[in-house]
């Protein structure tokens, strides 16, 4: 006969349930980075997910505020590092506004198609890894072969492949040649094409849809409630882009339309539909590349900023759209060489937040379904 | 939310019990074998047509563009020791040590026509701390300062990480990197 704890086992008894913890990350290739989610489990169903942060904590903020103007931008693109370039925009664009510099025509229309590009970069990042979360190989190596194209122009604008330091306050820092703007051109083409194949090869697979659809639905209210921005918000059915709500740069004159979720597979906001979402957003950044290289004026690069740089005393707030969502900084000045106060608001960080209310209810492989789906980057989250 | 409400579960679990019937059932698998068939045709079209682009490293090196921003080098006979480059490094990676250079001794002067007027004594970057962002090469103000392309210089230890610039054999990449 069998015992349990001395007693007789009749098989009559009632087993006592519980839920199951279960550590996701910090070393999970589905989380894009040092992300742990606790997660308690009833069998393969979720009830709980807990994001724990902090492991890329760098101290960005404090840090800078003993390094001068020109210095804080290697650091700012350490936030974001596959869309360095949108970080260092931002952050031109801030203490440009309290310097009150004028930037010239052709370096806007640089940073315009730099941020384009970084844009399309940074979406084919999304689809690769999204595709090998989702359990295909093959659309990673594509989307890193188109990726190579771009970076390997940034890589002769700015000298690095990454973390890239070309955007400086007042203007960029290398002037593009006929070759690269022909290039560029060339590389539109392509991948106007090669878009429409990647579509046929992930979004339209059945495997892929059964996989998205109605999965990880985030619905308008509460994209608004925890303050989505970028593409979850714009796949939540919400038409809102700052690039076209809040103009910078030469946005204002560009002709482009805000991509928008429509639930297409399944509900409005769910994961194919933020999936969506980007790759259409891939067409209309071409779209804003085809116009830029048709208006591209000759003219210096670089505005009028002092060499030893001290910004008025005051405060100021400004925002940019980034391939991952709004991202905003509120610097304080005191007059002196260093800022005063730097705070960074991280998309990434809004949508991190969201997932203990997507998770209960989902089964395990959804779940990583729905944390490829909001595209985090655990350096941006952190800082 | 407490977890041992459970309820919610119940609800959400009905998703993943969608009602099934003999023509969706087909349908399915019909959808399913077309759409992967198309993805599959993509694929063989990659693989019989794109060449391979993967470079096979250490055998095959690419050829960085000139303006690449690798190991840094100081020519250490045109640095005038002024220190910008020092205080643009945003992580103080730079130490420079320099003296007033005597007024008896030969005057000295860089290839664009500077005056050196201090004595060079130390001249020193950590490596292993440099973030290669570039801002010291644009502070310098007789070009003394660049970056090269090499970009093999991994090493055992931290302190072979530490370049000092005036020892001799440092001094003998000029003639590498010139030619």
């Amino acid at each position: 006969m069998i015992e349990i704890n001395g007693k007789p086992y009749t098989g009559q008894e009632k087993i006592k349930s519980d839920l199951l913890t279960l550590n996701m990350g910090p070393q999970h290739p589905a989380t894009h980075g040092v992300l742990r989610v606790e997660i308690k489990t009833d069998s393969e169903i979720i009830a709980q997910a807990i994001p724990h942060l902090g492991y890329l904590h760098r101290c960005f903020e404090k840090h800078v505020e003993h390094i001068d103007y020109r210095g804080v931008i290697p650091f700012v693109d350490r936030m974001d590092y596959l869309a360095s370039m949108s970080m260092e925009w931002g952050y031109a664009l801030t203490v440009e506004k309290m310097l009150g510099t004028e930037v010239p025509k052709r370096a806007e229309y640089l940073r315009v198609m730099i941020g384009e590009l970084q844009r399309i970069a940074s979406h084919l990042m999304f689809f690769g890894t999204y595709a090998i979360d989702l359990g295909a190989f093959s659309p990673f190596l594509y989307a890193f072969q188109d990726r190579e194209d771009i970076l390997r122009i940034f890589e002769e604008l700015s000298g690095a492949r990454l973390l890239y330091n070309y955007i400086w306050l007042g203007g960029v820092w290398n002037d593009v040649n006929d070759d690269q703007l022909k290039r560029i051109e060339a590389f539109c083409d392509k991948m106007e094409e090669n878009l429409k194949k990647y579509h046929a090869l992930v979004g339209e697979n059945k495997i892929f849809i059964s996989r998205t659809a109605n999965v990880g639905v985030v619905s308008k209210e509460m994209a608004y409630e925890y303050g989505a921005t970028g593409p979850v918000l714009r796949g939540s059915g919400v038409d809102w882009d700052l690039r076209k709500e809040r103009p910078y740069g030469l946005y204002k004159e560009l002709d482009f339309d805000v991509i928008k979720g429509e639930g297409l597979k399944g509900q409005v906001g769910d994961c194919w539909d933020r999936y969506y979402v980007r790759m259409l957003e891939m067409h209309e950044s071409i779209k804003i590349l085809r116009q830029c290289l048709d208006g591209i004026e000759e003219g210096s690069i670089m505005g009028k900023v002092p060499k030893v740089l001290k910004v008025p005393a005051g405060e100021v707030y400004m925002r940019t759209e980034c391939p991952r969502g709004e991202l905003g900084y509120h610097l304080i000045s005191d007059g002196g060489k260093t800022p005063y106060r730097m705070k960074v608001k991280s998309s990434c960080y809004t949508h991190v937040s969201m997932l203990p209310e997507m998770a209960p209810g989902m089964m395990i492989a959804d779940f990583v379904a729905a944390i490829g789906s909001i595209d985090i980057v655990l350096g941006e989250v952190d800082r | 939310m407490k977890t041992n409400d459970l309820s919610i579960l119940d609800t959400n679990r009905a998703r993943y019990e969608e009602d099934l019937t003999v023509g969706k059932w087909f349908r399915n698998i019909w959808v399913a074998v077309s759409t992967a068939f198309k993805g599959m045709s993509i694929t063989m079209k990659y693989v019989l047509t794109v060449k391979p682009v993967t470079i096979e490293y250490p055998e095959v090196k690419e050829e960085l563009p000139k303006n690449s921003r690798s190991r840094l080098f100081n020519d250490v006979d045109n640095c005038i020791s002024c220190m910008q480059c020092a205080d643009a490094c945003p992580v103080d990676c730079i130490y420079i040590t320099a003296v007033k250079r005597d007024k008896e001794a030969p005057k000295l002067k860089t290839d664009g026509g500077t005056p050196i007027r201090l004595d060079l004594k130390q001249y020193t970057i950590d490596t292993a701390l440099c973030c290669y962002c570039g801002l010291c090469t644009v502070a310098c103000p007789t070009e003394c300062l660049t970056h090269t392309t090499d970009y093999e210089f991994a090493q055992y230890t931290l302190g072979e990480m530490k370049y000092d610039y005036l020892a001799t054999d440092i001094r003998a990449w000029k003639h590498r990197i010139v030619e």
